[in-house]
């Protein structure tokens, strides 16, 4: 599985919508679904699947799906 | 109490936003403080208030220099959750903290939506310049709202404070607004 799929499952759980409502050009702000509680859950998915807590730099620095998928990307 | 200041009361979409007066002081706003879900977050025991120390506590609050502000639903007219705002008279700036008590209304955008209307109440009628915000680093849902709203990040204060759970160092996020940055904000519309 790619980074960026492996992104848009992460993004879609926390937003609790299908992975094929996912725009690809995802960001906070612009997807009706990604609220304060989506934004949690999603950097808590995104530690699980990294397996280590994230930098307050990289928590910060999230805001689209791209961000996530270049942290999940350089785990590799 | 609450002098000498002028009280604070607006009217956003869905809330009700007034400074408190000691007769707010609930059961209700008391469980908050024993929550560790709500407490938690801001690094602060969960200890529940008794009543009377709460009134006091609100009684500390001038609406000049330090503000207690409650949020309440129009709809219902519950107690939803609180403003905490210190001024610095004399760098018109000032630090704002909030808790929303009221789990329903977790991930509403009440935050932000109330928020909008104070940034705008301080810097247009009360001469405030800059406000700032530093919530803790593992506060993610606070970082989604200061983000969303068009703050500025100004740095991470590395192990600022200490955690009341288990000692170790906690680091914190300033983020920050300028007066001119909100009115350019509201007016491309983008302001909660």
């Amino acid at each position: 599985m790619s980074a960026h799929a492996t992104a848009t499952r992460i993004l879609a759980g926390a937003l609790m919508i299908a992975e094929h409502d996912v725009p690809r050009d995802a960001r906070l702000g612009r997807v009706e679904q990604w609220d304060s509680l989506a934004h949690a859950r999603l950097l808590l998915a995104l530690e699980e699947n990294l397996g280590r807590l994230l930098t307050p730099d990289e928590a910060v620095a999230i805001e689209g799906l791209d961000d996530v998928a270049k942290l999940v990307d350089a785990k590799r | 109490m609450n002098l000498p200041g002028r009280p604070v009361s607006i009217a956003t979409e869905r809330f009700t936003i007034r400074s408190h007066v000691p007769t707010d002081a609930s059961d209700r706003w008391c469980g908050w403080s024993g929550d560790p879900d709500i407490m938690g977050p801001l690094n602060m025991p969960a200890r529940r208030s008794p009543r009377d120390q709460l009134a006091k506590y609100i009684a500390q609050h001038d609406n000049d220099r330090n503000y207690l502000i409650g949020i309440y639903s129009k709809a219902m007219g519950q107690h939803v959750g609180f403003y905490q705002i210190d001024v610095g008279k004399l760098h018109r700036s000032a630090g704002f903290n909030v808790v929303i008590g009221d789990k329903q209304y977790w991930g509403k955008n009440a935050v932000n939506e109330t928020r909008a209307a104070l940034l705008t109440e301080f810097f247009e009628r009360r001469g405030l310049e800059k406000a700032w915000g530093q919530p803790l680093a593992r506060n993610f849902p606070m970082i989604f709202n200061y983000k969303q709203q068009g703050w500025r990040l100004e740095g991470i204060m590395r192990g600022q404070c200490l955690s009341i759970v288990d000692g170790s160092r906690l680091d914190q996020y300033q983020f920050g607004m300028l007066r001119d940055d909100w009115r350019a904000l509201t007016k491309a519309g983008t302001k909660s």
